[in-house]
């Protein structure tokens, strides 16, 4: 046998790395005060290779600021245990009924690796809010922005041209489809300062639209990871018809409903252009027909929080009541609708919306896991009362 | 010489009951007992006035008596009457605990020795109190020690005044001695009051005496019904239990708006007055009256609770377990020494009957609670289920090896962890209701339960892990076989141990995927789980494919201690996440404390084998050096 595969199937590799990844989980979590959930979970998890800062915070910073240190991420770790656990199949295990335990255990942490990635890669998240009496048929993704221009001349739909912020590289020529216009990112800030002036601002960037009407500028800000709260994406983008440019906006995820409509005209066509969080449609609509908001009796301790909802589908053969509340998410349509939040004094609801196609990998890996753990250990332990009963 | 020693322990055991038991009798023959049974709605459950009196001692002073000028020993209900009905009395009463009481720059108050002061002792220095208040950081993480106690002591005062309002208006002893003639009056004057303020308003005479005395009614029942703590006074029937009760202040205020005044509020008054009058007979009477008002109106399973959290408070079982597991550990010790047979089988029996108790508390927690089967829904209740678990594992081990070192460790897991949940109980009810998200029967049977009994097994595997690093390097009676017994102990905890938290964590992830969308979110408690079920697949695997020797294994198992304290308590001291509830103030000090000893015991257990005093070490020593010697010359060759 090389050395090679015996390095990788030996249990001493498998019991340093179990060592490693408790440092990391520890570190991962530690770091969470600063980080926020979120972003920690990208650093350390997502990663192969992490660097842990003394923290500002800790005590004796001003002596030991120098400390840092490294190790391995969780995609590096997850894919050494993966090939560890492997190779030693292949190169050590038997499958026996002895050994039937053991397998299953090992067969289901795979799968649950496996589960893991496809969730970091697939899933996708985003929250959706109603009105009581209310419907909406989108949901919006706070971590991603869109820039969109929307055409609302039909009297039935409008049309939504997005294009990802992700696109929205400085300099950058991108052809809006199906319009004659394009555009070029003069500025982007993926979290900013957005405010008003008291007068016109100099060195504005931006030429039209509601930067120049309502004296608006945008300062860029460190981006922020924190859980609730929101990075304030910006952009001032020049917008070209063929004949040349139209003129520069300045476009926020902030200048929201609650402002002015931005609007980009050529040739007697019109296109509302706003940066948004990025919006995901769907075929049906959701109305909200009551959301209540219980406390035990006598205090403000929240109690219960549901909502009365009702499903207009494109296609009414799918339509369906439904209660959401804690611990009770709906199913639907390859979604999992769940009770979030709510606002405006009780009278909106906001669900999360979570699509994740990998969602029932954990439940079978963690039934195996389970079970294994179950034969194994009760094997061992049948044999410890044999043992004891002829040694007694 | 058996039946002598079986006879000591029981004697022993007896002695502990008749302690905690010891009859009190009120001399002026005041119905206490009676009184401590009224119902009362606070944080959003019914509770007998027993309760509220406990929990709000426990607060102001962590225990549960008060101790008088003269020196008697007070019950928290004998306290509250004195509060409530007597509150000059009370003043006087030193139920506010200051830990450093000289570090306040309250000068003159602090007297050497002494950390319960009295209302009266404070009273001088309110007004320094407030401004030291005022200067306080909001947030509350950034609150320097001494901070918190001005915050406490603030805190406590804010308390003690509402819990003091919460019966009837408060003033002088001679208002107090006439509260029914008040509410007389009161009633007299709502209707010609209300008739003035109506012609006030509409520009007609009015008599202004009246109105006057109708105003001055109006405004010192706002400020009690935004004052007083307990709600007291019951929703008229029929009776919806998730209706919300009012306290005496909001009930007065009910009769300006022309409803009649509730028969409560008029008994709470000649309760107060007959007490105050020492009418034994009169205040038997009213505390009657009022029983049968609640018993005539609510359903009996809520009464029975009710009375039932009374016995439970009295019983104390927890108290009891405690000072038992003492009582096993000195068993066993002493039976390591004298008589191992009779000894180790009176900790037996002793570690059983303790459980039964542990266990007795368990389930009473869960009747008051209404929740069967789930058996941790806050810190504290998870500390009670975690020494139960270690006991519940420790009699089985016990039943299989039969040498009393499950019994030790047990009884060491199991006090401590009671050691832990009394200090949890000082932040007030333990019997506190879940938030809206927690509220999950069925989840918090099975993953928290099962969770909870993975951290009883890996403490218990860590204390025996140090029990053979204690007796290995300073005791000389390890041997061969003990060490073989205390091995297959720790191996049989552990894989125990593993399933649980790894069952629990799968649960706790399935939870999670019911209710947030995600079946691991990376969120500081989850993290904390897979660290133990990481430490346990570290010392499995570690075993099974002969890495670490038998020192190795054990330091493995001291290790999954230090996990397991970050895991339940370090990971809601980053106040981060969904699970951090119950964020324990002074808990990083404690934790600390706890992860430098476990590192010390990990260092003994490594120590290199020359320096241990056991047979065992010294076997191993010798094996070690003839090794050596035997290498050596082969090497020179």
């Amino acid at each position: 046998m090389s050395p090679v595969f015996k390095f990788f199937a030996s249990l001493r590799l498998t019991v340093v790395l179990l060592a490693l990844s408790i440092v990391l989980v520890f570190f991962g979590t530690l770091d969470q005060v600063h980080y926020g959930i979120w972003h920690t979970q990208k650093l350390y998890f997502q990663s192969f290779l992490v660097v842990w800062a003394y923290p500002e915070q800790f005590p004796l910073y001003d002596k030991l600021f120098w400390f840092h240190l490294p190790m391995p991420g969780g995609y590096l770790l997850g894919g050494l245990l993966m090939a560890n656990l492997v190779t030693a199949h292949f190169v050590r295990f038997k499958l026996t009924a002895k050994k039937s335990g053991i397998f299953m255990i090992h067969f289901g942490l795979i799968l649950l690796l496996i589960s893991e990635l496809l969730t970091n890669l697939l899933s996708q998240e985003s929250q959706m809010p109603v009105d009581e009496g209310g419907r909406a048929n989108y949901s919006n993704a706070f971590r991603s922005n869109e820039l969109v221009f929307i055409d609302r001349s039909h009297p039935e739909h409008d049309t939504v041209h997005s294009i990802p912020a992700g696109l929205l590289r400085p300099g950058e020529r991108i052809d809006v489809p199906d319009t004659p216009l394009s555009i070029r990112t003069v500025r982007y800030f993926p979290n900013s300062n957005v405010g008003r002036a008291q007068a016109p601002v100099a060195n504005n960037l931006a030429d039209s639209g509601s930067a120049v009407t309502m004296n608006i500028v945008a300062t860029p800000a460190e981006k922020t990871f924190a859980e609730n709260e929101i990075n304030t994406a910006t952009a001032y983008v020049e917008v070209s018809g063929p004949d040349g440019v139209l003129g520069t906006w300045l476009v926020s995820n902030v200048l929201d409903e609650r402002f002015p409509v931005q609007e980009v005209s050529y040739d007697d066509r019109a296109w509302e252009i706003a940066l948004r969080f990025t919006r995901i449609y769907y075929p049906f609509e959701i109305e909200l027909i009551e959301f209540s908001h219980d406390r035990y009796p006598g205090t403000d301790i929240p109690y219960n929080f549901s909502s009365q909802v009702r499903i207009h589908h494109q296609n009414p053969a799918k339509n369906q009541q439904a209660l959401i509340y804690m611990n009770h998410p709906l199913r639907y349509e390859g979604l999992t609708f769940y009770q979030a939040s709510f606002a405006n004094q009780d009278t909106t609801s906001i669900f999360q919306v979570v699509r994740n196609p990998g969602w029932i990998l954990p439940y079978i890996s963690v039934l195996l896991m389970g079970l294994g753990m179950c034969v194994q250990f009760g094997m061992h332990f049948i044999k410890f009362l044999k043992k004891k009963k002829t040694s007694a | 010489m058996k039946k002598v020693i079986y006879i000591l322990v029981a004697i022993f055991v007896l002695l502990i009951f008749s302690r905690q038991y010891a009859p009190t009798t009120n001399e002026e023959g005041f119905d206490i007992t009676a009184f401590s049974e009224l119902p009362v709605q606070d944080g959003g459950r019914i509770k007998p006035l027993d309760s509220v009196a406990r929990n709000t001692l426990l607060v102001l002073s962590a225990r549960q008596k008060v101790e008088t000028p003269d020196g008697r020993w007070l019950q928290p209900i004998e306290w509250l009457m004195d509060l409530t009905m007597r509150p000059e009395v009370a003043d006087t009463y030193r139920v506010f605990k200051i830990e450093f009481p000289d570090e306040l720059g309250l000068a003159g108050l602090a007297e050497p020795g002494q950390r319960y002061y009295s209302f009266n002792d404070l009273q001088p220095h309110f007004s320094t109190l407030l401004e030291l208040y005022s200067k306080v950081d909001p947030e509350p993480q950034r609150r320097s020690a001494y901070d918190r106690q001005i915050v406490k002591i603030n805190d406590s005062l804010m308390r003690y005044h509402r819990v003091m309002h919460s019966l009837h208006p408060i003033g002088s002893g001679e208002r107090l001695d006439r509260l029914v003639d008040e509410y007389q009056s009161f009633q007299a004057t709502v209707g010609p009051g209300m008739d003035a303020l109506r012609r006030q308003q509409a520009g007609d005479d009015y008599d202004a005496n009246v109105l006057r005395r109708f105003i001055s009614f109006g405004d010192d029942y706002l400020k009690l019904s935004q004052t007083a703590h307990m709600r007291v006074i019951p929703p008229p029937p029929p009776v919806d239990p998730m209706a919300d009760w009012q306290n005496v202040g909001e009930a007065l205020l009910d009769v300006m708006q022309g409803k009649s005044l509730n028969p409560f509020v008029t008994s709470y008054a000649s309760l107060t007055m007959a007490y105050r009058a020492g009418d034994s007979e009169s205040f038997n009477r009213t505390v009657r009256e009022l029983q049968q008002s609640f018993e005539a109106d609510f359903p009996a399973s809520i009464e029975n609770r009710v009375y039932f959290e009374r016995v439970f408070n009295s019983l104390q079982p927890f108290g009891v377990a405690m000072q038992l597991y003492v009582l096993i550990f000195v068993l066993v010790c002493i039976s390591w020494l004298r008589w191992p047979e009779a000894l180790n089988k009176s900790a037996f029996w002793l570690l059983v009957l303790t459980f039964i108790i542990h266990t007795f508390g368990l389930v009473a927690r869960m009747y008051i609670q209404e929740r069967y089967f789930v058996f941790v829904t806050n810190l504290y209740s998870s500390a009670i289920f975690v020494g139960w678990g270690a006991t519940l594992l420790g009699v089985i081990i016990e039943k299989f090896f039969k040498n009393g070192l499950g019994a030790a460790m047990a009884s060491v897991v199991g006090f401590c962890t009671l050691i832990v949940a009394h200090h949890l109980a000082m932040s007030g009810d333990t019997l506190e209701l879940m938030r809206a998200v927690l509220d999950s029967n069925f989840w918090l049977a099975t993953h928290v339960t099962v969770i909870t009994l993975g951290y009883s097994a890996v403490f218990l595997a860590g204390a025996l892990a140090i029990l053979f690093a204690v007796l290995g390097v300073f005791g000389r009676r390890l041997n061969h076989k003990m060490v073989r017994s205390l091995s297959g102990m720790v191996y049989g905890i552990i894989c125990f141990g593993t399933l649980f938290s790894l069952v629990g964590t799968i649960l706790g992830g399935i939870w999670a995927d019911q209710s947030w969308g995600r079946f691991w979110g990376w969120d500081p408690k989850e993290n904390g789980a897979l660290m133990i079920v990481m430490m346990g697949a570290i010392y499995l695997h570690a075993r099974w494919g002969g890495i670490c020797g038998e020192r190795g294994l054990m330091a493995l198992a001291i290790c999954g201690n230090i996990i397991t304290a970050w895991s339940w308590f370090g990971t809601n001291l980053l106040g981060v996440g969904l699970h951090s509830y119950g964020f324990t103030e002074g808990g990083f000090y404690w934790l600390s404390v706890f992860v430098i000893s476990q590192l010390v015991f990990i260092g003994l257990v490594l120590l290199p084998w020359r320096y241990w005093r056991s047979d065992f070490g010294r076997e191993k020593h010798l094996k070690d050096r003839k090794r050596i010697l035997m290498a050596a010359p082969r090497e020179e060759v």
